[in-house]
């Protein structure tokens, strides 16, 4: 799902070229004081991870593919904050290195599938979290999955609408379809990820999960 | 903190997960689907797929097929450990960098609290 140049007229790119760059800076900022060292080799790998799996189009229905985008994996395993970075520097590299997503509107792809895709996984991961106490952490993870790629393609159908592109109605509706189709895989590999690359919490073992949050 | 789970410090983890970073950029990309994925569908059912621009500059590695290599394999798979490599690279740097500003700040805090 990487906007290419020319999708978006000239006041969308301006506009999410500054609200995606203002993004970017509050997540940096906020990494910087939540990260830790051991977790930089982790950041790296995952980022990387993210680039490949993005290259796998899988098929779906009616001649049309679809590929994994990361955002509710990197959120749902370092916060969304490093995810931000991480699909940032993903999309920065797709954009200048392999002219996949055009530069102009490099914040509004960062926008939808960076900070929306990264944030609705989060939330969504978080919320079902409580909902279920901690238990189904894996269906929880692939309904947070499936969140953030569908919410990510409607900040594209909003984009593309505001650009008068099309009506705001038909884009919604022909973007969640298709990534509701496409969500299944995000949904189904992330789950598959998460639930490899994390261990129960060993102080919560025995213990009743509380209902409160303190996210990050 | 009611987080259930925390990332992995397993190391052997984290080498499997390289592993198949590999192999998915380096070889099984290649049998990725050419269809058109679900933006570019969307746009050619509504007749505005004609408005993507190319770029007026080229790209070192313009879709994902690294140029002078003959053999398609090679092409893709090797633009896929470029992608692979900066991205580790790029990351690794960054966030190295952010930590040891943080640590500066705070010398010999804890190392493992999960953010």
């Amino acid at each position: 799902m990487h906007i290419p140049d020319g999708f978006l007229d000239v006041k969308t790119c301006i506009t999410t070229g500054i609200v995606g760059a203002g993004a970017v800076a509050y997540s940096l900022r906020k990494t910087r004081v939540s990260l830790s060292r051991r977790q930089v080799p982790m950041i790296a790998l995952t980022g990387a991870f993210i680039f490949a799996a993005q290259m796998l189009n899988f098929p779906i229905a009616g001649a049309t593919s679809g590929h994994f985008l990361g955002g509710a994996m990197a959120s749902i395993l370092f916060g969304p904050a490093v995810a931000v970075v991480i699909m940032s520097a993903v999309l920065i590299i797709q954009a200048l290195i392999f002219q996949d997503g055009g530069l102009t509107v490099l914040g509004a792809n960062i926008l939808c599938t960076g900070v929306i895709g990264s944030y609705a996984g989060y939330g969504v991961y978080r919320l079902g979290l409580i909902m279920l106490r901690g238990r189904l952490t894996k269906a929880v993870t692939f309904v947070a999955a499936w969140c953030s790629i569908v919410s990510a393609a409607c900040g594209v159908a909003l984009l593309l609408a505001w650009s008068g592109t099309f009506p705001i109605g038909v884009a919604l509706q022909a973007m969640a379809g298709w990534h509701s189709l496409i969500g299944i895989g995000e949904g189904l590999l992330t789950a598959l990820a998460v639930a490899y690359l994390t261990e129960r919490n060993v102080d919560m073992e025995g213990l009743q999960p509380k209902p409160e949050v303190t996210p990050t | 903190m009611s987080k259930p789970l925390t990332v992995t410090g397993n190391k052997r983890k984290w080498i499997v997960m390289a592993i198949i970073t590999l192999i998915a950029a380096g070889i099984i990309s290649f049998f990725a689907s050419s269809h058109p994925d679900g933006l570019e569908r969307v746009a050619a059912d509504h007749g505005f797929l004609d408005e993507a621009k190319k770029p007026s500059w080229t790209a070192w590695i313009s879709g994902y097929e690294l140029p002078g290599i003959a053999i398609p394999i090679l092409k893709v798979g090797l633009a896929g450990i470029i992608g692979v490599a900066l991205l580790f690279l790029v990351l690794y740097g960054l966030t190295s960098k952010l930590t040891r500003r943080e640590e500066e700040d705070h010398v010999g805090e804890n190392d493992h609290h999960p953010s």
